[in-house]
């Protein structure tokens, strides 16, 4: 058979075909104007992110303020490797990390006309890190903690900051660029930013009202030339689940499903099919605190015998629909940069067989004194809100399958955390979602002693020790293993047994476009610059 | 009359300083404090800037200093300070405010235009159709929660014509339009629970007026039916409506929560909620206030109203 030029042709016709239909589809230019209306996880309490530790502000006043250096809206995992410049052009370490140095932009000024200067900045971190020689002081200072290495901030000239460090750490760029660093105006007193917005972002505050909503629109003098696309940005607070899913499908949110679970997110795709569902990991996690200082939980077979006895496998299927993965203290790989490895992951208490891990959980309660004669009492506390009953009530159940006599206890939000910060309880079910992906926020804030937030009182003399190694490790892989020597002691320990990673999900109509999501952290992703809406 | 008011009024402010001793001190018997929540749940407890926070808000004071300052800021028209917003509570409390009147105010005139008619036809009616008809409605508006039956009316709007009520608040000096829609269905959802009390105490007091021996010999005198029932009988039947009217009302001013919640409508009921879990005390306060006003005010109107009602009623004579 011979082929002919003609035959050829009309054989690669099929092929060209394919070859176009498979071809990416050309991007679209992206459109300026609209308002994007989205809903919020919950009110925020101030505009002010430096004195709050909820995401609610950091989520809503994000779109007004600038940092130094911020994470990159396009890639999916936050890491030092996707760190863009905001108000610093321009950075480098210095003598070895002890001195990082930062240029900054010169074309900045401040929604209120006022030209932006490096004065600002040491006026913002040495408020934060509660310098005895700063301008103002911070009424309450959540992240205090993230700067103690921080031994002074000095601004030579109007476009130099230098951050002196009192040794090594190169995570502080990390801490630089999350939602809860943003640069203040040191010219608007302090106490006005609970309620109002001086910043230097892309969008003007609009109005706020309290327990109702933020509106900003577009600053036109924003330093980034070309953005913003979107005329506004408005966060209404809709506080019933139901009512929040019936204003998406209904076209007055254009975004919604912070703090929504899959059925939620499912929920609303079946009423209106074209909506977009977009799953991705986070970094919130279900832990339980079990209190050692307080009978029986004095005993370390009692407290391996209640890890044992909580069947990860069954929170995952259950609570969880589904949607979350297994991990230790640090955020699980692929998608958390610190985490164990899988192949050890599958290994830790509560993730082996069920009904051997049960048999081991009642043969060391039976060696503690406890049995189907004596059963052990139990009272699980948690908050009283959805999102952490219907986990804390599996727990109850789960507890119960190994012959103790557990019971739930609701907690109200309001005396919460006092509760958890008096270790004034046996075992809870928490949530704990860290601002960024990295083993410096998260150790120190929750396993080192005598930091507030240590809420199981854990404590180790040598997990400190090397906590403070891993944070001024320069290697990478040297660093990685070192958290990860740090991870699995503490969950060989049962510091505070990680259930699972919980799933978040974006619901949004197809007309929002370049909606940024991250997947290791829900916390600083809301600047919105780029995002527009094609319509 | 007037002395008869006077005394009432004078009551009524005996009545509201009881008021604000049993609300002042109940918040304060609830565990956990303002101080607590705002340093705690920050995770960061600095025990200096603690008592210095305290300090700032007063709650280190004693008990019945606090309330004495609370009276004497109410007594000059200054409603303190929100402990959580860290802004004027009047700035908080006064857009909220007609949110709820309005809500409570289209309830009850629907409840009262539902309620009233349907009430008299179900008792001229009695044991035939339409009385079996309106009893059924009435039952059926007795049983079903207003919350729920608006998230119903929410999802069946949507899922058929894809709208519902705006989910930010429209004033009706903005868009008259705009509002009315905002509030209708969920005043309607509030007004059919309360119109179908309004019917039944209505057709039970018609029922027993309408057996009277004057409405008989009225109707032996050969006067037309509209006349005999819609003015002789039902003023001698409104005692009891006017009662249970202003019971509503009054009901309807704290007790929206739940439907405020569902319509997203920002209301001094559902942020009250929200201001008790936060301990915002003197939110909490002022907000209950104006609710114990608004009943004890409501109370003194039905008693007025009575006089209107029933002749034989005199106001201020032994």
């Amino acid at each position: 058979m011979t082929l002919t030029r003609r035959s050829v042709r009309f054989a690669s016709l099929p092929l060209l075909l394919v070859l176009l239909l498979t071809l990416p589809a050309p991007a679209q230019a992206p459109k300026s104007g609209g308002v994007l209306t989205i809903h919020p996880l919950t009110a925020p309490p101030s505009l002010s992110p430096h004195e709050e530790s909820t995401i609610a502000t950091v989520q809503q006043v994000s779109a007004c303020y600038s940092n130094l250096v911020y994470f990159d809206p396009g890639k999916k995992q936050e890491s030092l490797d996707t760190i863009i410049p905001e108000l610093a052009e321009k950075w480098s370490w210095q003598d070895n990390y002890r001195n990082l140095v930062l240029l900054l932009r010169k074309d900045v000024k401040w929604h209120d006309g006022k030209p932006f200067t490096s004065r600002d900045v040491k006026y913002t971190f040495d408020a934060v890190r509660g310098a005895t020689d700063a301008d103002v002081k911070l009424r309450i200072n959540p992240r205090k903690l993230w700067y103690e290495n921080v031994e002074a901030i000095e601004a030579p000239d109007p476009h130099t900051v230098v951050f002196r460090l009192k040794r090594p750490q190169p995570s502080l760029l990390l801490l630089l660029a999350s939602g809860y660093s943003p640069i203040y105006p040191a010219h608007v007193p302090l106490a006005d930013l609970k309620t109002t917005c001086v910043g230097t972002g892309p969008y003007k505050l609009k109005e706020y009202r309290p327990g109702e909503f933020v509106e900003y629109v577009r600053n036109p003098d924003y330093f980034v030339k070309g953005r913003p696309y979107l005329d506004g940005v408005k966060w209404v607070y809709i506080k019933d689940r139901s009512t929040q899913i019936a204003a998406l499908q209904a076209g007055q949110l254009d975004v919604a499903g912070s703090g929504w679970n899959k059925a939620n997110a499912e929920t609303a795709k079946k009423g209106k099919p074209e909506l977009v569902v977009v799953e991705n990991d986070s970094n919130v996690n279900d832990n339980v605190l079990v209190n050692a200082k307080r009978a029986p939980l004095t005993d370390p077979r009692v407290r391996r015998a209640v890890n044992l006895a909580l069947d990860r496998k069954a929170y995952l299927v259950g609570p969880r629909l589904g949607a979350a993965t297994f991990g230790g203290a640090m955020q699980p790989r692929p998608s958390g940069v610190w985490g164990l490895p899988a192949a050890e992951v599958a290994t830790l208490p509560g993730m082996g067989d069920p009904a051997k891990q049960k048999a081991e959980a009642k043969r060391l309660l039976a060696e503690a004194g406890f049995g189907p004669n004596h059963p052990m009492k139990l009272t699980v506390s948690t908050r009283a809100l959805a999102i952490y009953v219907d986990t804390a009530s599996w727990m109850v159940d789960q507890l119960r399958q190994v012959g103790i006599d557990a019971v739930l206890e609701q907690i109200e939000t309001g005396v919460w955390h006092p509760k958890m910060t008096r270790l004034d309880f046996q075992v809870a079910l928490n949530l704990t979602g860290t601002a960024v992906d990295d083993p410096d926020a998260m150790f120190f804030e929750n396993y080192r002693c005598g930091s507030q937030r240590n809420f199981s009182g854990y404590c180790s003399e040598e997990i400190d020790r090397l906590m403070v190694e891993q944070s001024q490790t320069l290697d990478r892989a040297k660093r990685v293993k070192l958290v990860n020597e740090i991870d699995r002691k503490l969950q060989t320990e049962g510091a505070r047994p990680i259930l699972g990673w919980a799933k978040q999900y974006a619901v949004y109509w197809p007309r929002v476009k370049a909606f940024p999501q991250h997947e290791n952290s829900i916390f600083n992703t809301s600047r919105y610059q780029d995002v527009w809406l094609d319509k | 009359m007037r002395g008869y008011v006077t005394k009432r009024l004078l009551i009524a402010a005996v009545t509201l300083v009881g008021m604000s001793m049993v609300i002042f001190f109940l918040m304060r018997l609830a565990p956990g404090n303002i101080v607590d929540i705002l340093f705690e749940s920050a995770g960061y407890v600095d025990q200096a800037d603690k008592k210095q926070l305290e300090r700032e808000l007063g709650v280190d004071r004693p008990l019945v200093v606090q309330y004495a300052r609370w009276v004497g800021e109410v007594a000059t028209g200054d409603l303190g300070k929100s402990y959580r917003y860290d802004m004027p509570a009047w700035k908080i409390i006064k857009p909220r405010l007609p949110v709820t009147l309005e809500l409570a105010g289209l309830a009850l005139l629907f409840s009262i235009v539902l309620g009233v008619p349907f009430g008299v036809l179900s008792a001229v009616h009695q044991d035939r159709p339409l009385d079996y008809v309106l009893r059924v409605l009435s039952l059926a508006g007795l049983s079903m929660p207003a919350f729920w039956l608006g998230m119903v009316v929410i999802l069946v709007f949507v899922r058929s014509v894809g709208w519902m009520p705006s989910v930010t608040y429209v004033s009706p000096f903005v868009d008259l339009k705009a509002n009315l829609w905002q509030f209708v269905v969920p005043a309607l959802a509030v007004g059919y629970r309360s119109s179908a009390l309004i019917m039944r105490i209505t057709r039970s007091a018609m029922l027993e007026v309408l057996r009277e021996d004057y409405i008989r010999t009225a109707w032996a005198k050969g006067q037309r039916r509209t006349l005999v029932v819609w003015r002789h009988a039902l003023k001698n039947a409104s005692l009891p409506v006017i009662t249970v009217i202003g019971i509503e009302f009054a009901f309807l001013i704290g007790g929206l929560v739940v439907t405020e919640t569902v319509f997203n409508l920002p209301g001094v009921a559902r942020y009250l909620v929200d201001a008790i879990q936060l301990r915002d005390y003197p939110v909490v306060q002022n907000l209950t206030m104006f609710i114990a006003v608004v009943v004890v005010l409501a109370n003194l109107a039905v008693d007025l109203l009575y006089a209107w009602a029933d002749p034989r009623i005199k106001y201020g004579k032994a």
